[in-house]
């Protein structure tokens, strides 16, 4: 290939450049106007603290709960054909295209103490309103799809001679499942796990309906720009950014590791 | 031992209209046709993965027609060789026993007697994208052996060797056959036939045009296929 530059690929590259540096330009602002000093008194907030750590668990929890629902439907979608499978794929995005605080009204319809599902939950002891619980099915609703998508799509890139060599070699479904398509189709699905679970971490729409307390830090931020402006807001988004970054490196970084294709 | 009655199968446009021939115990039994004459869907069908429209499956007596793929003890080695490519060649080969609960002491030591047998016991510790294609035949061919299954599936199993390898492995499946392993084999190459069956038939458009012992065949073909039979 020739690498000589021209007028097209210099032309590609300012565009290009443009969109990175769009990208790039709030975060650099964002770190040059914050104090040294309010990001080492904000990290002793430990309402901030407290919030940061209840969105991480609450974003691992909506993950791994609903990865044990969208796995097998996943593989079901890439496995089958059947009358109104578009109709399901289309379900599943839904979550993308819609307003996020629609999404929020909408599942509080249904999780409300005082909906059906709500008052049978409540009756056992669980609420969905203004508690983590609420907090996790509003970060599932929203970041389905990103695990949806990655796992069907893996599923669908195995082989499927693989596993019916499985079966015929005397493995049952499960087995087959198990042994054989999931491990060829983790790599796509951990990396549909990590996109679901940044995508729930840095949810605010839908949230902010179902649980605006106890606060999450997208909803922090928010609370606090509102009642005290840029100051009080900035170094709570700066250090959420850096930790979500670290978080989302040191995931890349472990599962790269363990689950690396040999 | 194998009795195929009345097979109709239809994949797509393609269809095969009721098919039958029965493989004795012991025998080594060919379909021999061109590419897209069906006979790679028959074989699939007695493993289970092709579905059948009608028409029964016998082995050993009994209907498989409708049981499982995994119920069916038949041996199936695919043309692609389907190894796993996420587990080393000794896995691949202690995967049939791991399903039927034998324990690992007792896997390992059939896994490395089969493997001894079969000259790839250097290869076990590897994964299966790292192997010549002789031994990524052979490990095919031992992780199907080691199942001990009643009829061992062979889909075109030689046609991707080169002329050496291909002698190799010709010369292996007539030690099998010797040790008493039922063969139905697959092929589209005519010239591997002759010395190793004991009765072929000839399919086209997926029907049976002509059956008997190659000497039988090669004295009397029906059609052109059958008149290049070496015997």
């Amino acid at each position: 290939m020739n690498h000589r530059l021209n007028r097209f690929s210099i032309l590609f590259m300012l565009a290009g450049g443009l969109v990175l540096l769009f990208v790039i330009a709030p975060l650099v602002g964002l770190f040059l106007q914050t104090s040294g000093v309010s990001i080492v008194k904000t990290l002793h907030d430990h309402e901030v603290t407290h919030s940061i750590l209840l969105t991480l668990t609450t974003a691992m929890g909506a993950t791994l709960i609903f990865s044990l629902g969208i796995i097998p439907l996943a593989w079901l979608m890439a496995h089958h054909q059947f009358r109104g499978k578009r109709i399901i794929h289309g379900l599943i995005d839904l979550p993308v295209v819609i307003p996020h605080t629609a999404a929020g009204i909408a599942l509080l319809s249904v999780f409300s103490d005082h909906s059906l599902l709500g008052s049978g939950a409540s009756f056992l002891g669980l609420s969905f309103v203004g508690t983590s619980a609420g907090i996790v099915i509003a970060m599932a609703f929203v970041s389905l799809p990103f695990l949806f998508n990655a796992a069907r799509d893996s599923f669908e890139s195995v082989d499927k001679r693989l596993e019916h060599a499985a079966m015929n070699l005397g493995a049952s479904q499960m087995q087959t499942f198990f042994r054989v398509s999931l491990p060829l189709a983790k790599n796509g699905i951990i990396s549909g796990m990590i996109m679901m679970f940044a995508r729930g971490m840095s949810e605010f729409g839908a949230v902010v309906i179902i649980a605006y307390y106890p606060m999450i830090t997208p909803v922090m931020i928010f609370d606090r720009f509102a009642s005290f402006g840029l100051e009080a807001s900035r170094p709570i988004a700066l250090i959420f950014i850096v930790i979500a970054l670290a978080v989302f490196v040191l995931i890349r970084l472990i599962t790269r590791k363990s689950f690396a294709v040999r | 031992m194998l009795y195929v009655k009345n097979l109709n199968l239809q994949a797509g446009d393609f269809k095969v209209p009721d098919t039958s021939f029965d493989v004795k115990k012991g025998e080594y039994y060919f379909l021999l046709g061109e590419s897209g004459s069906g006979k790679s869907l028959i074989l699939e069908a007695i493993a289970g993965i092709q579905k059948i429209k009608s028409g029964e499956v016998w082995v050993n007596n009994l209907n498989i027609t409708h049981l499982p793929m995994h119920q069916r003890r038949v041996g199936l080695v695919f043309q692609s060789l389907a190894l796993f490519p996420h587990l080393t060649v000794m896995d691949n080969m202690a995967f049939p026993l791991q399903r039927r609960g034998i324990k690992w002491p007792q896997v390992e030591k059939e896994v490395v007697q089969m493997a001894q047998r079969l000259s790839i016991a250097h290869v076990l510790k590897r994964k299966p994208g790292t192997l010549s294609g002789g031994e990524h035949q052979r490990v095919a061919l031992a992780r199907t052996l080691i199942m001990k299954p009643d009829m061992l599936l062979l889909d075109e199993p030689l046609s991707s060797l080169d002329i050496l390898l291909k002698e190799e492995m010709v010369e292996l499946l007539r030690e099998l056959h010797q040790q008493g392993q039922t063969i139905l084999h697959v092929t589209h190459d005519y010239r591997v036939v002759g010395s190793l069956a004991n009765r072929i038939s000839i399919i086209q458009k997926g029907l049976v045009l002509q059956t008997g012992t190659p000497q039988e065949i090669a004295s009397n073909p029906k059609c052109k296929l059958a008149s290049r039979l070496v015997v």
